[in-house]
């Protein structure tokens, strides 16, 4: 597979296993925002995706946390490093 | 970390009466082992009104022996409540609530390898203007983590008391005692800047919230503050409502704020974030990165996309390997002690109508549910188990994709698990789930899930079906097995059905935080298990003994004469009149009138069925031992002298039980659950219909069939 040029914003669920990401923007209404921020997933946090297609497991700060698919994807990163 | 200043006062302010702490935090920080720390077994469990969201209070003693009251609160990310039970913690603490005292003083503990994130439910419980003690918790592991905590400048900047503790080894709790026992709790120092836009807002709604809902000027900042952040979606019964003036203002300003352009609520929550991270750079050093740590490497396997499926297949098959075989010793032993206290009974007093209410109405009933004690005993242990562990997260985290297909969320898979054993601590284990439509089909379709009191059904069915002993035990297992199977598939389609009819709604999202593995702390595992169990028999001891005594009563009037023989006497009491009035409406199911009387006096609970059955068949069997009540059953015949258990019967019955909502306990729950009669006579009315129309369609096309 070629190395296509990383986009700007990637969703949790296309940044890919191992893969760390760093949270430039939560989509959705403010009751998601709200909670995926509660969870430690604020902007500018960095994420580690751990697994996951469907359902998304990610560690951040240290905690494992698993998000559905359409959680994951409201969550925009800008990837940094990974494989 | 410093002493009590004092040694003699009593604790809280000197006042006679026992402090009320309330302990709240984060889920998965730690909370219930703290709590047991304190508390040890004085604890009680109960509800709060209205909710099943469960109330514990125990009592901790001071440094000098007084009482304190506890209450542990459900674990919450933040007071912006998503879920009934993190309403209640919301409720609590601001004084909403009249069945709960507003608490005196607030222990509030924080998982030390997340600070940060932890800190933003301290930050909004400090507004509440109450004296807090701050519990860092997991010292150990944040250390392990390559963290360390400037805990003496936390401190400083909070203004209250900080407690280094480990919980789980009892290191800190000591000093916690020490903190509790101070008579003088300092209030908290800290300050944040709320938006200038908002102040004046904030302003009003307080002075409203003090002079018309009667609320304390700090509790009502922190109220108006929450007020603005939050939406107030869930709003949970036992809660006083907002005064309509506070509403008013309130809606006035959220106008007036929507017409400029104000995003008032995500400027409130922002500058909250900043203040808290500002204090979190300051207080938490990374002194070095750490690899895998043990959790990640059982990780790679457990949530493995194949390892992972493996691993809940062989835990599950093991879980119900124990329920069916371990349980099988105990429940002996309770069958012959309450076959014994009956005949010891019948032995002391005279015969006549008090003995045979005693015998064969409270003590049979009581009994016969109580015999289900050890399985639910097994299965809570288990569960107890695999949520201390840690693993449960896990299993929700792999059930996801497979419940996202029926439009649920992994979080329904530990209510529909729960529910094999019995579905009332299923849907009492809904309480976590946010959305309430999701909340709502679980709880409808959780008593699909065959529970342990389906099993004596099964059991008498399987053996009238399959006589003798030439039939391998293979194909017993596979008959149940098939039960089973039918309920589960069952409670998925009407999942999905639901979903997408009566209750639509997005779909699912879940978010939910995967606590690291621990060794199991057998203690806690214990005390939850005595816990249910404590619960379990309260219930059979009232409700179900209540319903034995009318069940009595109904089979034992009006009275045949003397000479009668028991089947004679049901015959022509209460019960066997509506059996025959009954028989029309089960008679294209293949069921008579005496099978009739089954199906309506295991209504209260679906084991009644087959001590009903020994009634009606005059035998003197047991719960357990089914051969003499098989043979009698083989010998019924209808009128017309066809045999009444032919095989197709038995699995038509047994389809019906698979399906039937045949259980008053479960109703009653449901009741309480979504605060009305309209959910539960649905759920009985879909259930029992799909029921009859399952067995109609599977006894006629069995007939038809030939067999």
């Amino acid at each position: 597979m070629s190395r296509s040029p990383i986009p700007a914003y990637l969703s949790l669920c296309q940044l890919p296993s191992g893969g760390v990401g760093r949270v430039c923007k939560l989509e959705g209404d403010m009751e998601f925002c709200q909670r995926v921020r509660e969870m430690g997933i604020g902007e500018s946090t960095f994420v580690t995706k751990v697994s996951g297609t469907g359902t998304i497991l990610c560690q951040v700060n240290g905690t494992r946390i698993a998000l559905s698919h359409g959680a994951a994807k409201n969550i925009l990163v800008e990837q940094l490093a990974g494989r | 970390m410093a002493l009590p200043p004092h040694i003699s006062a009593g604790p809280a302010g000197g006042s006679s009466r026992t402090p009320v702490y309330a302990l709240v935090g984060n889920p998965n920080c730690g909370k219930s082992t703290l709590f047991n720390a304190l508390t040890g077994l004085k604890q009680k469990v109960g509800n709060y009104p209205g909710v099943t969201v469960e109330k514990k209070v125990g009592t901790a003693y001071s440094q000098h022996g007084q009482p304190m009251t506890v209450i542990d609160l459900p674990g919450a990310y933040s007071l912006a409540a998503r879920s009934p039970d993190e309403a209640v913690t919301r409720d609590v603490l601001l004084g909403r609530r009249s069945d709960t005292a507003q608490p005196d003083r607030i222990l509030c503990i924080v998982d030390a390898t997340n600070l940060e994130r932890n800190l933003y439910l301290v930050h909004q419980i400090l507004d509440l203007g109450r004296p807090v003690i701050l519990v860092v918790n997991m010292m150990d592991l944040a250390a392990q983590a390559g963290l360390s905590l400037r805990l003496s400048q936390l401190e400083n900047q909070l203004g209250i008391p900080v407690i280094p503790c480990e919980a789980a080894n009892g290191r800190g709790i000591i000093e916690l005692r020490l903190a509790m026992s101070r008579p003088d709790l300092p209030l908290s120092r800290h300050a944040w800047a709320v938006p200038a836009p908002i102040a004046p807002a904030i302003a009003e709604i307080q002075a409203s919230l003090i002079s018309h809902d009667h609320k304390g000027p700090l509790i009502a900042r922190a109220e108006a503050l929450l007020l603005l952040t939050d939406q107030d979606s869930v709003r949970v019964a036992g809660s006083t409502p907002l005064h309509p003036r506070t509403a008013e203002i309130l809606r006035t300003w959220e106008k007036r704020w929507n017409d400029e352009g104000t995003d008032w609520a995500g400027s409130l929550v922002n500058s909250r974030y900043d203040a808290i991270g500002r204090l979190a750079a300051e207080v938490v050093l990374q002194s070095g990165t750490s690899g895998p740590t043990t959790s990640d490497k059982i990780d790679a396997v457990a949530t493995h996309p194949l390892w992972g499926w493996l691993v809940l297949g062989a835990v599950m098959l093991l879980l119900f390997l124990s329920i069916f075989t371990l349980a099988e010793y105990p429940m002996n032993w309770i069958d012959a002690h309450v076959a014994a206290l009956a005949n010891a009974v019948k032995g002391a007093m005279a015969p006549g109508d008090l003995r045979d209410l005693i015998t064969d109405g409270a003590i049979a009933g009581v009994g016969g549910v109580i015999i289900f004690l050890p399985q639910i005993l097994i299965l809570f242990f288990f569960i107890g188990l695999l949520e201390s562990t840690g693993y449960m997260a896990r299993a929700a985290f792999i059930m996801d994709r497979l419940m996202s297909r029926v439009g649920l969320n992994g979080k329904s898979f530990i209510p529909l698990l729960s529910s094999y054993a019995c579905a009332i601590p299923g849907i009492m284990a809904t309480r976590t789930i946010e959305d309430s439509k999701d909340r709502l089909v679980t709880i409808l379709v959780a008593p699909l899930m065959s529970c342990s009191a389906r099993l004596p059904v099964y059991l008498l069915m399987i053996a009238a079906l399959v006589p003798g002993d030439r039939v391998p035990l293979l194909t017993k297992v596979g008959i149940m097995l098939l039960m089973y199977a039918l309920g589960t598939v069952g409670a998925f389609g009407f999942a999905w059905l639901f979903k997408r009819t009566l209750l639509k709604g997005a779909p699912p999202l879940m978010i939910m935080e995967l606590p690291p593995y621990r060794l199991p702390r057998l203690r806690d595992v214990a005390l939850h298990m005595i816990e249910r169990a404590w619960i379990f028999l309260r219930r059979a001891g009232t409700v179900i003994l209540g319903i034995s005594i009318v069940l009595w009563f109904l089979t034992a009037y009006p009275k045949a004469p003397a000479d009668a023989t028991p089947a004679q006497q049901l015959a022509q009491s209460f019960a066997g009149r509506a059996g025959h009035l009954l028989e029309p409406a089960i008679k294209p199911l293949g069921f008579d009138w005496q099978i009739g009387i089954g199906l309506i006096t295991s209504f209260a609970a679906r084991e009644v069925f087959v001590s009903t059955m020994g009634v009606v068949f005059n035998t003197e069997s047991s719960d357990k031992d089914t051969t003499p009540l098989r043979k009698a059953m083989l010998a019924a015949r209808w009128p017309d002298g066809r045999m009444l258990f032919t095989p197709l019967t038995c699995i038509t019955l047994m389809i019906f039980y698979v399906f039937a909502m045949q259980c008053m306990s479960t109703i009653a729950v449901v009741k309480r659950e979504t605060n009305g009669w309209k959910w539960p006579i649905f759920q009985t009315a879909y259930m029992t219909g799909t029921a009859w129309i399952l067995s109609l369609v599977v006894y006629q096309a069995g007939r038809g069939l030939g067999f």
